[in-house]
């Protein structure tokens, strides 16, 4: 395996519970640690409300640990946001250079791209138009072929891994499963046990806010299938 | 500034002007209808039927709405940005700071189209241009760090106390009446009139009405204070924006 690129020690994040004066906190994540290598592609497991999303949100460097540590070298990471900053009156292609500005890239980069992203998106001649006019397929379709011109270090997915209707999410899932075996470094997310076990070679399992368990994706799968049936099926 | 900043800083300033332009039937007219309509009424109010104007009325409240209208702005639509954006603030690693700071560069583009229009209608009232225009960018400078400065301030709280937004409507409309936007303050009997004159708003509309009406140059030493006050609140905005950054992605859209 490559470089270390992130490390995380004893994590924790605290939200306020609610927005009211004097409301109390809770720890969305209590203590999570992981390692993640150069290359590697790690896949993050757990039920509903167990800080999977606020755990990539922490890798992507939005939120910052309320306590533990995080080191990361230099390197860029982006959660992967479909339709990001899209503004209704202005058009594809105005919202696509906007978009792409937010997710890093540099505007004569994206320009570039632009006849690439109209024809992943299949817009046609929507393309000048105003979102506004979208379908929210369209604006979909526009949104993952935006998304997918990121190229950061490390790509976060939140669970976004096939968009649109039949056709498109083939295609989107294609060039998603396609990035991910160029070799980037990636970090996903996802309910989907099969896609997971497609996608990654490494996992880690977190419930209620901890890491239970990292480490090759055949020995984390039989634990957290294990902990699940003792979960649910009291003898 | 990392380059990648400045054109994204750019090209939202471009993407607001043109959604705003689309978001209404006549577009860019409003930039200009809506000042005008509002100048038309307190024109009738203070000078039609309360006959309190007095001389030179209507270029004195021109300036001065057209004025505080851009600070105005700057101080809601730059201090409502990251609140507004909160939901972008939670997926993207952005400096915080550029969402206000698009705002008040939109606004102060809208600005100068508007002032371009007062310039001209004030030449055919008969008030020439001068070489006191020269001092005009000082004050523009002034007026724009000091609305600014306000702007961040408001910006850096309102995501956390959204409820805010209520008062400051209210606040910045009797800032505006202590201000001399609408009636000089001459006519404020003397130990308040004083002390609203300490008001930067006051000493930046009088210097813009004694360039634009009277071809005088400006007060200095009072302009000075202004830019001293302005800058420090600026810089404390930032500050204060900078400290609570980390907290916006945490918040509940």
């Amino acid at each position: 395996m490559g470089e270390l690129l992130i490390e995380l020690e004893n994590v924790g994040v605290a939200f306020s519970a609610q927005r009211r004066v004097g409301s109390g906190r809770f720890w969305a994540l209590e203590d999570v640690s992981l390692r993640l290598n150069h290359g590697e592609r790690l896949g993050v497991i757990g039920r509903n409300g167990a800080g999977k999303s606020t755990l990539l949100r922490v890798l992507a460097g939005i939120l910052k640990p309320d306590r533990g540590h995080m080191r990361r070298g230099v390197v860029s990471c982006q959660l992967l946001s479909l339709a990001l900053g899209f503004t209704p009156y202005l058009s594809g292609r105005d919202n696509a250079i906007l978009s792409g500005l937010m997710i890093g890239l540099r505007q004569r980069d994206i320009v570039a791209r632009l006849p690439a992203i109209k024809e992943f998106s299949e817009l046609g001649d929507f393309f000048e138009q105003p979102i506004a006019s979208y379908s929210s397929g369209m604006v979909m379709r526009l949104g993952f072929s935006v998304a997918m011109q990121a190229e950061p270090d490390v790509l976060l997915i939140d669970e976004v891994l096939a968009v649109g209707d039949a056709e498109f999410q083939e295609k989107s899932g294609q060039a998603l499963r396609e990035r991910m075996r160029q070799g980037h470094t990636v970090v996903l997310v996802s309910h989907d046990e099969t896609q997971v076990a497609a996608l990654c070679d490494r996992l880690l399992w977190v419930e209620h806010g901890r890491s239970v368990l990292e480490g090759n994706r055949d020995e984390v799968f039989a634990a957290y299938h294990q902990g699940l049936d003792l979960a649910t099926d009291p003898k | 500034m990392p380059q990648h900043l400045i054109e994204l800083i750019r090209f939202s300033t471009y993407a607001e002007l043109r959604a705003e332009r689309s978001r209404s039937y006549l577009g860019l007219i409003w930039w200009v209808a809506e000042p005008a309509m509002m100048m038309a009424a307190f024109w009738l109010v203070f000078d039609v039927i309360l006959k309190t104007g007095g001389p030179e009325y209507l270029p004195f409240l021109l300036v001065g709405l057209t004025i505080w209208q851009w600070m105005k702005s700057c101080i809601t639509h730059g201090g409502y940005a990251i609140w507004t954006n909160l939901g972008l603030i939670r997926q993207v690693r952005l400096p915080v700071l550029v969402f206000p700071f698009v705002q008040m560069l939109a606004d102060t583009i809208k600005f100068f189209y508007i002032f371009a229009l007062l310039l001209a209608i004030l030449w055919l009232m008969g008030y020439p241009p001068g070489i006191q225009y020269l001092a005009l960018p000082v004050v523009f400078a002034i007026t724009l760090l000091f609305s600014a400065g306000v702007g961040f301030m408001v910006a850096a709280v309102v995501p956390l106390i959204p409820d805010l937004r209520f008062v400051i409507e209210q606040i910045l409309t009797v800032v505006m009446f202590l201000s001399g936007v609408v009636f000089a303050l001459d006519a404020v009997p003397s130990p308040l009139r004083e002390i609203i004159a300490l008001n930067p708003v006051a000493t930046l509309l009088d210097a813009a009405r004694g360039i634009l009406m009277h071809g005088l140059w400006p007060d200095w030493l009072a302009l000075g204070k202004v830019a001293v006050i302005s800058t420090a609140t600026c810089l404390a905005g930032m500050a204060i924006v900078l400290r609570l950054a980390p907290r916006y992605p945490k918040l509940a859209v």
